[in-house]
Parts: structure tokens; C-alpha cells; sequence
């Protein structure tokens, strides 16, 4: 069972040119994820949501603090889903699938064809992805990301490129595929509706990276956006989410004032 | 709408008659191409009125048609057409195949770190501006007479191109699709042969290409010096012995050599290599003929 530890991270972008000031992405954020739990971090944009990902694989290193993921002994294993599909549109979707996975052979194609059908794109394997909508594209991108049996799948709001009725369809999708599956996902969303949709947990960053609230989901699986429970808690987060952007707006005022 | 243009159409057509097919004719491709034909044909002939020692088509045309099919010149010699090609085609054929494989790996290794690019730009950019003539006379110096003057010659003359080529498709591989790989953790000869390799494809034929004219030409440069036989070898004797007809008539040989290699072999492989963006265009205009039958449909 995975540990994902985020004990006091700090990221902040140098300054790009001279007289501007460093901009801070994440200021001192601390929490723990454990065990196979769906957990959203749900920001206004600009909040270092991304940021916070990409430290957590590696694409980017973290200014001071520590974030890291654990599964007992070995090195974590870790999935990842873009805003955008990102296959290699020179490889048809089988090829790009097994790009992924660390097995070889008959094995790999099995799992790849497993996940595939899990997203509803079996026999889709030998297209091309420009062949495909980007609807389905981004579906072989969940497919992947959930082939390489990660430890902890990082999801970049996965859905926001998409059309309403494609993203609608897609997370009740991935709501089967987790319940199939349960992976320990943390999954960066802007939309506070989506975010209680999908998680046991939700935490909320405020501008400029800070946390400002640690919520828990526990609302009964499969939830359908018509469910009056859920219904409800989003309008009570969504609620607490514009609080806090009116006290950030006061906070911004009152110094400026100063 | 498709109805409005298909009237459009027929009414084009039915108006003109003999007139109108004529005119689709000259305004054709094939005709624009063989125009030109003719028309450098007609300069040739030309400048060989004007000038004694400017070779006539016919006559060049002719004296080509011996050296393939045997006969003699006026007693001279029987037609060696075959013979040549046959010892010229190894060596290019080996130059241009040592260039694409040192030229993909340098090119990789260039255009995969910032500190290799700075080690080894300026040498290729110097390799570049060196024309071929430089190594003809080179190896001639340290290898003599023989097959490793020309082999290498055509090697050193075609390997910057292919490297300088994978080093612009390397560094153009979109950032996105190199942070999907790092993420994933794909080891580096899977990225190789399943990112970079095919991102630069088009870089690595557009190199490719650039190899086989610049070491056909450098082929034939070294042979002209260090060979004693080979296409090269076989304009400078003629040359040399004042017969400029067939020295013409070899020329036109190696010319029609490298169009044919360019139309017959460059092109397909290009297709094939790109079967993934056709496959695109396929779906796009399938995407089209399913609009264009809801609209008539409707």
C-alpha cells in the first residue's frame, strides 16, 4: 500500500527578469495519502496544482520540503494522466500502450488489451491516434496510465480539454475503472463539482500554494452528479471555495490599501 | 451545397469541347514537366550549333547507346556500361550507408545534450562547408589509388548532412511527449527506437536524401582522381582523350542514375515512413465525406 508524504514543500519559480519578484507556486504544504484512496486537489488556477504533480514525478525538483511516495521497500511505481492525451502519434495505440508498461511479450499485450477494454477501446489497438476523437485519445491516455499498475496515478485535470457530455461519460468511467481497480489517486482539478464527484478527499489549496482545507468525501459509490448527496456537498464546497477567493480579493486589497 | 458545385461542374465542361481539353492538358503537371524537357533539350541543341566543341544530343545520345549496349566508337572500345556502375555502386552504396549510421548516432548524441552540442557544432559545421574536392584530393594523398580512397570520400562528404539533420529532429521532439516519457520511466532504448527515432524520421530522409547527392557527387569526384575504374573514372577518360561527346553522354548517365533513385526508392520509403500522418488525412477526409453525405442526405 502506497505512502505519499508531503512534509513542508516549497516551491517558488525564480524570477524571470530583473525587478520582477519570485513567484511561489507552493508554500509550505504538508499531508499524507495513505492507503488506495481517491484524493482531489482542488485550487483556483495559478495555485501550483501542476506544480505539486510534477515534483511528485520528477519532472521538476521542489525548492525546500520533501515529497515523496513509498511502497514498502521498492520504489513506487507511478502513473500519470495530462490535461492533454500525449501518445506518440507516430505508434498506433497497442504500440503506445506497451511504451509504458515494463513487461515484454505476450504478457504485456494481455495487460494492454485489459485496460484498453477497461476504457471501452478494445480493437481499437491497431489505430493510429490522430484515427481516433479526442475524447477517445484521452481515454487511451487513462488506459495507459492505469496499465502501468501504479502505485499512485497523478491525473492532471484530465477532463478540462474536453467537451461537457465526453468529460461526463469519462468520469463515470473512471469512477468503474477505480472501483475495479483501487489505486491510490491524487487527481488536480479546478472544478469543485468533479472533485466531489470522484474523491474520498479533497484538499483545497488557496493562491499561491497554501492549503486551506482538508475535506473528507463520504458519500456512497457509484455517485452520479443527479445524486441529491452529492448535489448538496457541492454546493456546501463550492460555498467555502468562493469564501475563500473573496478573502484572498480582501487580503490583496488591504495590502495594496497598505 | 454539392449540388450547386457538381451543376457548376458539368456546365464547365460541356461548353468548351476540343478547345477545353486542350487547355486542362497544358495546364496539367505532366506537361509542364515534359515541356521543360524539351525545352533544356532545345537549349542543348543550340549552344551545340553555335559552338564546335559543344557535343549535339543526337550524337551524345548515340555514343551513350554503345556504351550500354557494347559496339565500338570508331574502333575504340566495346561498351563497359555495366562494368563501371558495378564497381562505382559498392562504393557508394558503403559510403552513404558508413554516413547514416555514424551521422544518426552523432546526430542523437548532439542533439541530446547541451554539452556534446557544444563539443562537436563547430567541427560539423567546418565538415559541412569543406567541399567534396578537399577529400578527393586527401584520400587520395593517404590511400592512393583504390576503393578506401572513394568509399571514404563519399562517407566524409555525406555524414554531415545526415548528422547536422538528426541533431534539428532531435531537438524538435515536442516537450510534452519527452516529460511523458520521463514520467513513465521509459528506458532510454525505448525512447530511442519509439520516440526519437521516429520523431526525427523526417529529418533523417531529408538527411538521407542530402547524403545521396552530395556523395553521388563526391563518388564520382574521388574516381575521377584515385580510380581506375567506375563511373568517375570512365567520364575523365574520355575526357581525357578529347572525346567530349562521351564524356556528355556519361554525364547524362549519372545524372539519370540519381533521378531514377530519387523517384523509385526516396519516394516510397518516404510513404511508408509516414503511413501515421496519411493515416490522419484518411480520417480527416473520411470525417468530410460523412458531413458532405449528411448534408446531401438532409
Amino acid at each position: 500500500m502506497a505512502t505519499l508524504t508531503v512534509d513542508h514543500l516549497e516551491k517558488t519559480f525564480p524570477a524571470i527578469e530583473r525587478g520582477s519578484v519570485p513567484t511561489t507556486a507552493i508554500d509550505d504544504l504538508t499531508f499524507t495519502v495513505e492507503g488506495h484512496v481517491f484524493v482531489s486537489v482542488v485550487g483556483p488556477s495559478g495555485c501550483g496544482k501542476s506544480t505539486l504533480l510534477n515534483i511528485l514525478s520528477g519532472i521538476e525538483t521542489s525548492s525546500s520540503g520533501s515529497a515523496t511516495v513509498s511502497e514498502g521497500t521498492r520504489p513506487a511505481r507511478l502513473g500519470y494522466v495530462f490535461q492533454d492525451p500525449r501518445l506518440l502519434p507516430w505508434r498506433t495505440v497497442m504500440q503506445n500502450m506497451l511504451y509504458v508498461i515494463d513487461e515484454s511479450g505476450a504478457q504485456a499485450r494481455t495487460r494492454a488489451e485489459r485496460y484498453l477494454e477497461m476504457v471501452g477501446l478494445d480493437g481499437a489497438g491497431d489505430k493510429f491516434p490522430a484515427q481516433l476523437s479526442g475524447g477517445m485519445q484521452q481515454r487511451v491516455g487513462i488506459a495507459r496510465a492505469f496499465a502501468v499498475e501504479p502505485d499512485l496515478l497523478l491525473m492532471d485535470e484530465p477532463f478540462s480539454h474536453l467537451d461537457a457530455i465526453t468529460a461526463r461519460s469519462l468520469r463515470e468511467q473512471l469512477q468503474d475503472i477505480w472501483t475495479q481497480t483501487r489505486k491510490t489517486v491524487l487527481f488536480v482539478t479546478h472544478d469543485v463539482a468533479e472533485a466531489v464527484q470522484l474523491s474520498d478527499r479533497i484538499i483545497v489549496l488557496a493562491p499561491g500554494g497554501k492549503l486551506y482545507a482538508d475535506v473528507e468525501v463520504d458519500l456512497p459509490r457509484p455517485r452520479k452528479v443527479s445524486d441529491t448527496d452529492v448535489a448538496t456537498m457541492q454546493a456546501e464546497l463550492l460555498g467555502r471555495f468562493e469564501t475563500m477567493q473573496a478573502e484572498t480579493a480582501a487580503a490583496k486589497t488591504a495590502s495594496i490599501a497598505n | 451545397m454539392s449540388i450547386a458545385v457538381e451543376r457548376t461542374r458539368t456546365a464547365g465542361s460541356s461548353g468548351g469541347g476540343a478547345a477545353d481539353v486542350l487547355r486542362r492538358f497544358v495546364r496539367s503537371d505532366r506537361f509542364a514537366r515534359a515541356a521543360s524537357y524539351v525545352f533544356l533539350l532545345l537549349l542543348w541543341w543550340l549552344a551545340s550549333v553555335y559552338e564546335d566543341r559543344f557535343p549535339a544530343p543526337l550524337e551524345t545520345f548515340q555514343f551513350l547507346w554503345v556504351e550500354v549496349t557494347g559496339g565500338s566508337h570508331g574502333g575504340v572500345v566495346r561498351g563497359e556500361f555495366l562494368e563501371h556502375f558495378a564497381s562505382t555502386l559498392p562504393r557508394f552504396g558503403l559510403g552513404i550507408a558508413i554516413s547514416m549510421v555514424l551521422g544518426i548516432a552523432v546526430g542523437v548524441v548532439i542533439g541530446g545534450s547541451k554539452w556534446a552540442e557544444a563539443l562537436f557544432k563547430d567541427t560539423l559545421l567546418v565538415l559541412l562547408a569543406l567541399p567534396a574536392i578537399i577529400w578527393a584530393f586527401l584520400t587520395q594523398m593517404w590511400f592512393g589509388l583504390g576503393d578506401d580512397a572513394v568509399v571514404i570520400t563519399t562517407f566524409l562528404s555525406a555524414f554531415p548532412f545526415v548528422a547536422v539533420n538528426v541533431v534539428q529532429g532531435i531537438q524538435a521532439i515536442p516537450r510534452e511527449l519527452r516529460r511523458m516519457s520521463r514520467a513513465f520511466h521509459v528506458p532510454r532504448y525505448k525512447r530511442l527506437r519509439h520516440m526519437q527515432v521516429p520523431a526525427v524520421t523526417g529529418y533523417i530522409f531529408a538527411g538521407f536524401r542530402f547524403a545521396v547527392i552530395v556523395g553521388w557527387n563526391a563518388v564520382l569526384l574521388s574516381e575521377w582522381f584515385s580510380s581506375s575504374e567506375g563511373v568517375g573514372w570512365r567520364s575523365r577518360y574520355w575526357y581525357d582523350a578529347n572525346r567530349y561527346r562521351g564524356f556528355l553522354a556519361w554525364v547524362i548517365l549519372f545524372i539519370g542514375f540519381i533521378v531514377l533513385l530519387d523517384r523509385l526508392v526516396l519516394v516510397r520509403l518516404q510513404r511508408r515512413a509516414f503511413r501515421w500522418r496519411d493515416a490522419q488525412a484518411s480520417a480527416i477526409e473520411r470525417e468530410a465525406e460523412e458531413i458532405d453525405i449528411g448534408v446531401k442526405g438532409a
